[in-house]
């Protein structure tokens, strides 16, 4: 009985994927989309790809410099002097993730080379960018399955009672079904269309050259597959009332561009206003002056400073009359102090902005969704200001590594390449539950409020 | 009577469009965003510009009030500069978020500026920004469609539209009284925003200037909306249904206004690549190598030009020299790096410039691509203003730090050089950063795909209602579209 009921309803769903695939267009599109799709994910298998590249010729660049360094100074030269030039690594390789979800990739820099000097001024370097392709906007998977693919939803689901209403086909195909059963097979008929004709071959291509076995990708995909059913729940919500097909495609793409371009527009711009970050142009002033005015200042108190951060070398008395390149370091020391607290303030901002973010992102699905996915894919603001903090926790290994050549003002031949600390990456932000969960339950208690009209009246009534 | 029928169904269709609800509420949902974008985006401009101005008061106070110092010392002292935005950024940003707004002048090494916008913002910014050339590129065409897609097509399936050719008005009476009826609507929404943007654009201090900006983007912007207006109701009168126009309709702002700039920004960059940030340094530092390194005591290049100033002067050693060897040293290493990175910053604006080409041409395709263009250069944020603050930041710095050298040659002896001071007066006599942002003029001749473009976008959907004037009448009476 069971399975009979189960043969007819499947019968149900493939008569009607057979309808939608043969109405007009509706083939277009999935190739359209397909297309885009599949050439969206080719893109971020290159960004990673072009990512990788950048992070060994960071690594490489440090070698070749460094060999060069050794062969232009003669092994007595103080170590002091090619530090200065010499500029260490910092690669982050990309999350495999991120050929789904790109974020703010394009934007940052992932492979900084930092010298032993004051490290404010060096953090923030920018990418080789091209401005007006990034004003464009950019085209990853996450964009095509966020913002593309509910358009498609609704071109096939916003007639899907009213389209048989107005041509007098739905008395007729109320004999064959219950109008709920019927419509139930209309939508999984259309969701096995969006998830099985688009979605899947682009995810599969966007993770077909690799993937990081640590359940980021499953919460990903979940993320996904809730995104493209909220819209479902959106359309049946919409498009299963009383109004005309035109009202309906009205009233769907008005609420597609509310959540997918205004919402967003709106929420950047209030997170912008309410969190002004004054603070960057003031940690790069007071940087360059807390440095600076160390030339023309007794050493002895340079040398007060950089001992209370470092009271190992409170015993070394540094000359006052000749050049030292203990207080040489020391003072850049006294650049990064003096931005000490303009660099905290401005951490803090960002902090806040992203936090601010992700909390409001909850209200907008396709926002909720794109934030969690960045985090996921470590291609956010959190992951960017993890990765500054890597990068400064690696500066303070270095000079603690370096201090002892430092102060005994030890030749560079004493220096073993080889057991210079090397960059540890930043790990990735918040673990996968946590990025997926909130935006995950948001999406399931939006689309059940989308629906919650249709679960209350009788399902379109064909006055 | 030709112009009194005309006007006869722009009446008409005005009066069916106030009825309908949905027009109204999106007329008033268009409206309300344009003057809360303008709002907001004054709002953030002016505390952004306030700020850069406060440092760079700040930070040339300092360099005035540095004390004697020596040259060199101040070269690596150098100097900060931010850029400052457009006076009409506000309306419209162009690629200003995307570049960094802090530049560091120095010796040795060209920077690159620092801290934009986009590193800022979290990953919302990605599905676009709220201003006002937002609202009238992207919102506003959206809005003419919804209030413009039935315009014929309705009429049509009322029955309605025959009554009007039994009354005696032509087809293209018809159509031209869509078209001013769509039109009008279009420019109810367009005018509140831009007669808001005028105003502020008044209160700032450049007004003059503001006002043939303001008025070549009036000019732009009409156009480019015109194009959507005649678009609407090209497609509304071959549809059979205005269902099927809205679709149609709908799907062309997708593919011009969301699809398209992504696609072309892609596709422009997977047929230029550019190196990363990390790839650029290790070029610059690979061909400065062994050419002529300042500090490294036995460079070749710099052993031949001791003996070349010490046949010159006549003398056997560079302490004998009456100008001071290390300054000279300084000097020409200043000129060479300069010049290698110099050409490396080039050969990569070059690349970016082959990208932008890609989206120039891809302009004809998509208006929105080439309104957004042509937007930016109005409002003097495009990609050519950030260039030219670079190009003379550079060109400034390059000025500063020649003098401090030649200061170094002149006035500090080469005996005991790094302990003698120049006297602070000096600095006060350097010039200071004022730079000079691309002419308006300028920046729109440097755009002909552009423009062609925009004027290719409005002619097409003319040519498209003339030539279908005809089969007006003959169209969808059978029930049949094209």
């Amino acid at each position: 009985m069971r399975s009979e009921s189960t043969v007819a309803w499947i019968r149900l769903i493939r008569l009607e994927f057979a309808r939608v695939i043969r109405s007009g267009g509706v083939a277009a599109a999935v190739l359209l989309l397909l297309g885009l799709g599949v050439y969206a994910s080719w893109q971020g298998n290159r960004r990673i790809q072009a990512a990788e590249a950048a992070t060994s010729a960071a690594e490489t660049a440090y070698r070749d410099q460094l060999a060069y360094l050794s062969s232009i100074y003669p092994p007595t030269t103080e170590a002091g002097e090619p530090l200065y030039y010499l500029a260490f690594p910092a690669p982050q390789p990309p999350s495999r993730l991120s050929a789904l979800a790109s974020g703010r990739m394009a934007v940052e820099t992932a492979s900084l080379r930092i010298r032993l000097l004051a490290l404010e001024g060096q953090l923030y370097e920018h990418e080789t960018l091209n401005p007006r392709l990034a004003a464009a906007g950019h085209l990853d998977l996450a964009f095509v399955l966020i913002a593309l693919l509910p358009l498609f939803v609704i071109a096939v689901t916003y007639d899907i009672v009213s389209g048989e209403r107005e041509r007098g086909t739905w008395r007729m195909a109320r004999l064959f079904a219950r109008p709920r059963r019927l419509i139930a097979a209309k939508i999984a008929a259309r969701v096995v269309l969006a998830t099985g004709l688009v979605t899947s071959p682009a995810l599969i291509g966007a993770f077909s050259t690799g993937i990081d076995a640590d359940g980021r990708a499953g919460w990903a995909i979940a993320l996904i597959a809730l995104h493209t059913l909220f819209w479902f729940a959106l359309c049946l919500g919409v498009a299963g009332g009383h109004r005309s097909s035109t009202a309906n495609a009205m009233i769907l793409v008005g609420v597609w561009v509310a959540l997918t371009f205004l919402a967003p527009a709106v929420l950047s711009l209030t997170n912008a206003l309410l969190h002004p970050v004054p603070e960057a142009l003031e940690l790069t002033v007071r940087q360059r002056q807390g440095y600076h005015e160390a030339w023309d200042l007794p050493r002895a108190g340079t040398m007060e400073s950089f001992f209370e951060d470092y009271p190992k070398w409170s015993d070394w008395i540094v000359p006052e009359d000749e050049f030292t390149w203990a207080w040489y370091y020391a003072m850049n020391h006294r650049g990064d102090q003096a931005a000490r607290d303009a660099s905290h303030a401005y951490r803090d901002i960002l902090t806040r902005r992203d936090e601010w973010a992700r909390r409001w992102s909850l209200l907008v699905p396709p926002l909720a969704t794109q934030i969690a996915l960045d985090r996921l894919s470590s291609a956010d603001l959190g992951t960017q200001l993890a990765y500054q903090e890597a990068v400064r926790s690696y500066h303070e290994r270095l000079k603690a590594h370096f201090q002892p050549f430092l102060f005994s003002a030890a030749p560079m031949a004493q220096v073993d390449w080889d057991r210079v600390p090397s960059f540890e990456p930043a790990v990735p932000a918040g673990d996968a539950p946590q990025a997926g969960l909130p935006a995950a339950a948001a999406l399931i208690l939006i689309s059940v409020c989308a629906l919650l009209p249709r679960i209350r009246s009788r399902p379109s009534p064909d006055s | 009577m030709g112009l009194r029928n005309t006007l006869l169904v722009a009446r008409r269709q005005i009066g069916a469009m106030r009825e309908d609800r949905y027009v109204v509420f999106l007329l008033a949902l268009v409206v309300s965003m344009g003057v809360v974008s303008v709002l907001g985006a004054r709002h953030h401009a002016a505390s952004e510009a306030e700020q850069r101005a406060r440092y760079q008061t700040l930070v040339e106070r300092q360099w005035a009030e540095q004390p004697e110092r020596h040259p060199h010392r101040v070269i690596h002292y150098g100097f900060l500069v931010f850029r400052e935005e457009a006076p009409l950024a506000f309306f419209d940003p162009g690629v200003g978020a995307y570049a960094g707004t802090s530049l560091f002048l120095e010796g040795h090494r060209q920077n690159a500026a620092s801290f934009s916008d986009a590193r800022h913002s979290t990953g919302m910014l990605r599905f676009g920004r709220l201003t006002p050339a937002t609202v009238l590129g992207m919102l506003l065409p959206l809005f003419v469609v919804a209030a413009g897609f039935a315009s014929v097509g309705g009429e049509r399936e009322r029955g309605t539209l025959r009554l009007l050719l039994a009354q005696g008005a032509t087809p293209g009476q018809i159509m031209g009284g869509k078209v001013l009826s769509v039109g009008a609507v279009a420019l109810a929404a367009a005018l509140p925003i831009g007669l808001v943007t005028a105003a502020f654009a008044a209160v700032g201090g450049e007004a003059p200037t503001s006002a043939t900006r303001l008025l070549a983007l009036a000019a732009g912007y009409a156009a480019y909306l015109a194009g959507w207006v005649l678009l609407t109701v090209w497609v509304s009168s071959r549809r059979s249904s205005s269902r099927a126009a809205l679709a149609q309709l709908v799907a062309i702002w997708v593919a011009l206004c969301v699809a398209a700039p992504r696609l072309g920004a892609s596709l422009a960059a997977t047929l230029h690549p550019i190196p990363s940030r990390a790839q650029f340094t290790a070029q610059v530092e690979e061909a400065q190598r062994g050419v002529g390194d300042s500090h490294n005591p036995d460079d070749p290049f710099f052993s031949a030009l001791r003996d070349e100033y010490l046949a010159r002067y006549e003398v056997a050693s560079v302490e004998e020299l009456p100008i001071n060897w290390g300054g000279v040293v300084s000097r020409e290493g200043e000129e060479i790096t300069s010049r290698i990175q110099e050409e490396h910053q080039q050969a990569l604006l070059a690349a970016h410039r082959r990208q932008d080409g890609i989206i120039a041409w891809l302009g004809l395709l998509s208006p929105y691509l080439a309104a957004r263009d042509l937007s930016m250069a109005a409002a003097g944020t495009g990609p050519e203003a950030v260039e030219a603050f670079r190009a003379q930041a550079e060109a400034h710095r390059y000025d500063i730090i020649q003098r401090l050298n030649d200061l170094h040659v002149h006035e500090i002896k080469y005996e005991n050089d790094r302990a003698q001071r120049i006297a602070r007066q000096e600095w006060t006599r350097f010039p200071v950063f004022r730079p000079n942002p691309p002419t308006l003029g300028r920046a729109l001749t440097d755009r002909p795909q552009s423009l062609a473009a925009l004027g290719l976008w409005i002619a097409v959907p003319l040519v498209g209602l003339g030539l279908g004037r005809k089969r007006l009448p003959r169209l969808g009476v059978d029930g049949s579209g094209l």
